[in-house]
């Protein structure tokens, strides 16, 4: 699962491009969860949760979105519309690849059929919602609390 | 030295050895037809009286005494060359300097330091340069040991950091031993990383040595730097030397090239001009100083300054710290390799690449057609251009700067605000996020004089998101040419050098990185070198795994064997036993979160102590 920002921050690291690049600017969207829907979908789930789990772990999701999907490109606390319902998410996952494959449509891998059945797309769905935001809010972390009011204080040299 | 009596020199004793080796193999066959005859023989070739009596037999007891050898005069070289530590892998080609290093020259200044690869002793000396700011030593074994050495090198070469190899040889073949030493041994040593090495030299006199030593450590020093090697031929070593009048030369250092003063000008009339500039740094700042003259450019200009990932050229906290608003008009690019600059934005370039460069390894980048280039150290151009800079700006100019700074300042305070918020995501998450990783480590640290001493690029540039950096030395930047391995012996490398300093040194250390040569940590444990290491252990070598994603992807194979090859599982890798097996305190995995801050608190103290500790935590991939 691919994002182009990733693939091109990572090429830019390695060849040295990256000196261009600062490094809180290339990471924006690696860390942390964009501002976008916070609410969770609340559309039916028909599949399997636990054959879910072995599945996102398999096809490695994890690999970008985190073991929890909130952590590299987030996706819980910014929930999209490709996420709100299984039809939704499974016409995601196809993209163009069952009608275009050589030219999949979205940086994150296309699933065809024969990579990603539709039943097991909809276990690894069962699996996603169940993902809860566990991010405290800010004014329940000390530490970054802490943080942020040493970084306020005005710049001296 | 007066030659004592019965003392040989070593080329003598090394034909006699020859002769004996040529006329056993000679030998040989006419041995093995006998065996062959004499059915009640055993199988293997039994020893002969004679080689039995060499075996067993003391040596003449003056045969191999070699007074006032030729490294003797070396180390008197290497000392007169300031060298502080000289990292080894032990190798026989190089064994005579090794002996004069730690009796004739006391194992002090150069103090030898024991490593377990050779890639381990020249990314330790990569390290430590970034640090230090001048060359240690790399003694490295011929042939074999340069080759297993060559990937650091390439990576200080592409990294601009100077290093003084030295490399053992055999050069004269009518003396060479038979067997391992041909092996060992070159015509021409230096070739096999010529293409990455500034310079070499291959002396053929102790008085060359002696020369070229100098001469190589001049060059290595004048930007772009870069490492050097001279090749150490073992009978330079070992015989007597019994020249009377060899002399070391004074080492004469270059100033680094400054920009052409008219240039100068024109970049000034320029940036001055510019509505929306801004400073693209690469490997500009050298030195401390280097990092002020960047920070007072960004003043006097009110540009944003781009601080790259591989130098620390302004703080960043520094208000003009940041890519500042909008699309630049005009970029000046100090010490950037390649980067050309978007469709209709001006650009400038100064860059001492221009003034070297070599033609096969790609390291140049693309071509970067700007429109003023000039050919000269940036650190070296900075004060000339901040002054032409502020003589070009009046009383109206400075009114349009001062604003333009405020928006500029707002824009990059709003971005350090958004990724401090953004830690929280995957706070509580386990395995743990590298947000948490990084925000509990800096309470813990911000008070004492610390030191980042390896790459940020693989835990997302955290730190620099959640820490104050403000001085040179809190960053060093990453491997030069991309080549992995290289951060568990630079930062090693690194912390050697804070250690005379007193600072903190903290590596956050990923676990693919670590496997390609873990001996590094007993390297710091024997040399007591305190270092905080934390692992980002995301078990894979996780860009690739992204990678073969996306080769899947276009190919629309689907994506589930991506981590065939890519990851470092089953089993899992026990980083905590394995510090404890080198030496080092160890404690983990930690996979909870909440368990960090006390694991660290009790590496610190280690740390403290003056030891390495090494604590592995569990992470996310990214």
């Amino acid at each position: 699962m691919k994002r182009g920002s990733k693939r091109t921050f990572l090429l830019v690291a390695v060849t040295l491009v990256a000196l261009i690049v600062p490094i809180v600017a290339a990471s924006a969207q690696r860390g942390a969860a964009p501002a976008g829907n916070p609410n969770p979908p609340t559309s039916p789930v028909t599949g399997n949760a636990a054959n879910g789990k072995a599945l996102y772990f398999a096809n490695t999701c994890y690999g970008c979105h985190g073991y929890n999907g909130e952590t590299g490109r987030a996706f819980v606390g910014n929930w999209s519309a490709n996420l709100a319902t299984e039809e939704n998410f499974i016409r995601f996952l196809r993209g163009r690849a069952n009608v275009a494959p050589v030219q999949p449509s979205t940086s994150m891998p296309n699933f065809p059929e024969n990579s990603v059945s539709d039943k097991q797309a909809k276990d690894i769905y069962a699996y996603i919602r169940t993902f809860k935001s566990n991010a405290p809010e800010l004014k329940d972390i000390p530490t970054l609390n802490q943080i942020i009011k040493g970084a306020s204080r005005p710049y001296k040299p | 030295m007066a030659k004592k009596e019965g003392s040989v020199n070593r080329r003598g004793f090394l034909k006699g050895a020859a002769a004996g080796a040529a006329a056993l193999v000679a030998s040989a066959p006419a041995a093995i037809a006998q065996q062959d005859a004499a059915e009640a023989r055993p199988a293997a070739v039994v020893p002969t009286s004679a080689q039995l009596a060499a075996d067993v037999a003391a040596p003449p007891a003056n045969t191999r005494i070699v007074e006032n050898p030729g490294s003797d005069f070396m180390v008197d070289v290497i000392k007169a060359l300031g060298i502080e530590y000289v990292a080894v892998m032990a190798g026989s080609s190089f064994e005579g300097l090794h002996e004069s290093l730690i009796n004739y020259g006391d194992n002090s200044k150069p103090e030898m330091l024991t490593t377990c690869h050779e890639e381990s002793a020249v990314a330790m000396a990569h390290g430590y340069a970034k640090i230090e700011g001048k060359p240690m030593m790399a003694l490295l074994h011929g042939t074999v040991g340069l080759q297993h050495a060559s990937m650091a090198i390439y990576n200080a070469y592409a990294d601009r950091v100077p290093i003084f190899m030295v490399i053992g040889n055999h050069a004269d073949s009518a003396v060479r031993g038979a067997g391992v030493n041909w092996y060992h041994s070159a015509q021409d040593m230096c070739a096999m990383v010529r293409d990455f090495t500034k310079w070499d030299d291959n002396p053929a006199s102790l008085q060359a040595f002696a020369t070229n030593s100098m001469r190589a450590y001049k060059i290595a020093m004048t930007p772009p730097m870069g490492p050097v090697a001279v090749v150490c031929d073992s009978g330079l070593q070992e015989e007597p030397n019994r020249h009377k009048n060899l002399r070391i030369p004074k080492l004469a250092m270059s100033r680094p090239p400054s920009g052409d003063i008219s240039a100068v000008r024109e970049a000034a009339k320029m940036l001055v001009a510019a509505d929306n500039p801004r400073i693209n740094c690469g490997r500009a700042a050298r030195t401390a100083n280097g990092m002020s003259l960047v920070t007072e450019l960004a003043d006097v200009l009110k540009a944003p300054v781009n601080n790259g990932g591989e130098r620390m050229h302004i703080p960043n906290r520094h208000p003009l710290a940041g890519n500042g608003t909008g699309q630049p008009d005009l970029i000046l690019n100090l010490e950037v390799q390649g980067a050309p600059p978007p469709p209709n934005v001006k650009s400038i370039s100064i860059t001492a690449l221009d003034l070297f460069m070599k033609s096969n390894i790609q390291d140049f980048q693309p071509y970067a057609p700007v429109d003023l280039s000039i050919a000269a150290d940036a650190e070296a151009t900075l004060p000339l251009l901040i002054e032409e800079c502020k003589k070009l700006i009046n009383a109206d100019r400075r009114r349009f700067l001062e604003d333009r700074a405020s928006k500029i300042a707002e824009a990059n305070q709003r971005a350090r605000n958004q990724a401090k918020e953004d830690a929280r995501f995957g706070w509580d998450s386990s395995p743990v996020s590298l947000s948490r990783l990084a925000a509990e480590l800096w309470p813990l640290i911000k008070n004492e004089d610390w030191s980042l001493v390896g790459w940020q690029g693989f835990i997302g540039g955290w730190p620099d998101k959640l820490w104050n950096f403000d001085k040179h030395y809190q960053y060093i930047g990453g491997q030069g040419a991309g080549g992995i391995g290289y951060n568990a012996p630079a930062s090693v490398g690194a912390a050697l050098a804070n250690k005379k300093y007193g600072r903190f040194s903290v590596n956050i250390q990923t676990d693919g990185d670590l496997n390609f040569a873990p001996g590094v940590l007993w390297t710091a444990a024997h040399h007591k070198i305190p270092m905080l290491i934390v692992m980002h252990n995301n078990r894979a070598y996780h860009a690739e795994v992204m990678f073969v994603q996306r080769m899947a992807n276009q190919r629309n194979r689907g994506i589930e064997r991506a981590h065939i090859g890519t990851t470092l599982r089953e089993p899992n890798i026990d980083y905590a036993k394995m510090a404890q097996t080198y030496g080092l305190y160890g404690e983990g995995p930690i996979t909870d979160p909440k368990d960090l801050a006390a694991a660290y608190k009790r590496g610190i103290e280690r740390v403290k102590k003056g030891e390495p500790a090494l604590i592995d935590v569990v992470t996310q991939p990214r």
